[in-house]
């Protein structure tokens, strides 16, 4: 529920955006960042659907690759 | 590991620790990403790590669990929750229904969800029904929340909230001395929302180191590192080691919905009892399911609010016992036979450790 994960908006209309991680689309949330300017192709980070805040590129990177990290760790022990 | 966090390895192994060090962390994804990369076992062996009050879903009022169940099973009514919250067990007898999930299968009409919008697609699919939102969560989930309440949303939903705060624990561990750590960790996320300045109490009333951490091994290392040198050197202040999305005030938006929709007051904490300024109330009294409904969290019960017999996780979740000095952790309470909610929600300790490969109990780390 608290994982934040890094999207690519790929879409926007009025405060929705559609948003694009690792091939995986969803509807994200803008009403937050009201406050800054938000263009198609920006990164964001998402909690429960809601952009939180912009965030860089490679930033959004890195955190992808601690999720595969993760991920791979997770699967390779049972239960 | 990547070059950068072997890089922090080694400016961590170089320090001139002469005592031990214990780092408290208060979020549920720090302790995933510490557990996951094995940083316990990588680290000097005078720094301890330790879980603290970082999983909200494992502190949500039992008695609102209680009340949530009652209004599916009882006035019928269509409940909507975080998927985290149907499995936490409440205190009933054996013959009643003990979760959500056990009330789903019981008949009553209750939703998991992952973003508060599908709440208000759920309402809006079911306008002649009361949709309840059961909101449990840290600043993270109840901004988010906030920002839908100012939206607006359909007359026939209503909120029932167990919304808390992130530092009121940590700052009632450091005011009555029950602190068991030195330093501290602060939420990445929490401080996205929220701001740095938040936890700047830490090191102006309790002179205690704390950086704020993002999720990479990186940034926590960084932190880790930050948070010792603060104190071998005396020179203890705020760090903020997530500069990539955290500044000194936060996200002035969704600040500003928190403060138009919710109003900070007292909050009680399952297991641990009353937290000053810890929770949230609605300001819109007429968006409240207790306006609406009879306030079943209010009924008299045996073990209302305590963690279930035996659980330890009130004292996991003050970082005063690592998960695996529960007596039940991996005998009786596993993340299939669940016995508290650390063990069930996904941000808990207990769960995080299982998952991370913790099969042994009980190793004295706290000393
Ligand atoms: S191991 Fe289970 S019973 Fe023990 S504290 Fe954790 S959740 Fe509670």
């Amino acid at each position: 529920m608290c994982l934040g994960i890094p999207m690519q908006i790929v879409e926007i209309k009025d405060f929705n955006a559609r948003c694009e991680a690792k091939g995986v689309e969803r509807d994200v949330s803008l009403f937050m960042l009201q406050h800054e300017p938000v263009n198609v192709g920006d990164f964001v980070m998402v909690h429960v659907g809601y952009a939180i805040q912009k965030m860089s590129e490679a930033d959004a990177l890195s955190t992808w690759e601690l999720f595969d990290e993760m991920l791979r760790a997770a699967e390779s022990v049972d239960g | 590991m990547s070059l950068t966090a072997q890089h922090w390895l080694k400016q961590l192994h170089a320090l001139d620790l002469k005592k031990p060090i214990k780092i408290m962390n208060v979020c549920g994804g720090h302790e995933r990403a510490i557990t996951m990369a094995g940083l316990r076992g990588v680290l000097p062996t005078m720094i301890e790590l330790i879980p603290g009050p970082g999983c909200p879903v494992c502190i949500c009022p039992e008695e609102a669990i209680y009340a949530a169940i009652q209004l599916a099973i009882q006035e019928k009514l269509r409940v909507v929750a975080f998927g985290d919250m149907l499995r936490v067990p409440v205190n009933v007898g054996k013959q009643e229904i003990r979760s959500l999930e056990q009330a789903k299968a019981h008949g009553g009409k209750i939703y998991p969800i992952a973003s508060p919008m599908e709440a208000v697609q759920i309402a809006l699919q079911h306008p002649d029904e009361t949709v309840i939102f059961f909101v449990a969560g840290f600043e993270t989930t109840t901004a988010p929340v906030a920002t839908l309440l100012a939206q607006g949303v359909p007359d026939n939903l209503l909120i029932l909230l167990a919304a808390r705060l992130t530092y009121p624990a940590v700052k009632m561990l450091l005011d009555t001395g029950e602190a068991k750590f030195n330093a501290l960790i602060a939420p990445g996320h929490v401080a996205t929302v929220m701001g740095s300045e938040e936890w700047q109490f830490v090191v102006t009333e309790h002179q205690m180191p704390v950086a704020v951490a993002g999720f990479t091994t990186e940034s926590l290392l960084a932190a880790i590192y930050s948070v010792i040198r603060q104190q071998l050197e005396n020179n203890i202040f705020l760090d903020n080691c997530y500069p990539q999305l955290v500044s000194t005030h936060g996200n002035p938006t969704a600040k500003k919905y928190l403060a138009e929709t919710m109003q900070v007051v007292d909050a009680t904490w399952r297991g641990i009892g009353k937290i000053a300024n810890s929770g949230f109330v609605l300001k819109n009294s007429k968006l409240d399911v207790k306006s609406h409904f009879f306030d079943y969290s209010q009924e008299a019960r045996k073990y209302a609010g305590t963690m279930p017999p035996g659980c330890e996780c009130a004292q996991v979740v003050l970082g005063k016992i690592y998960p695996n000095q529960c007596p039940l952790y991996g005998a009786a309470c596993t993340p299939r036979t669940p016995i508290g909610p650390c063990m069930v929600s996904d941000e808990g300790a207990c769960r995080i450790w299982w998952s991370g490969g913790v099969r042994t109990g009980r190793f004295n780390f706290l000393r």
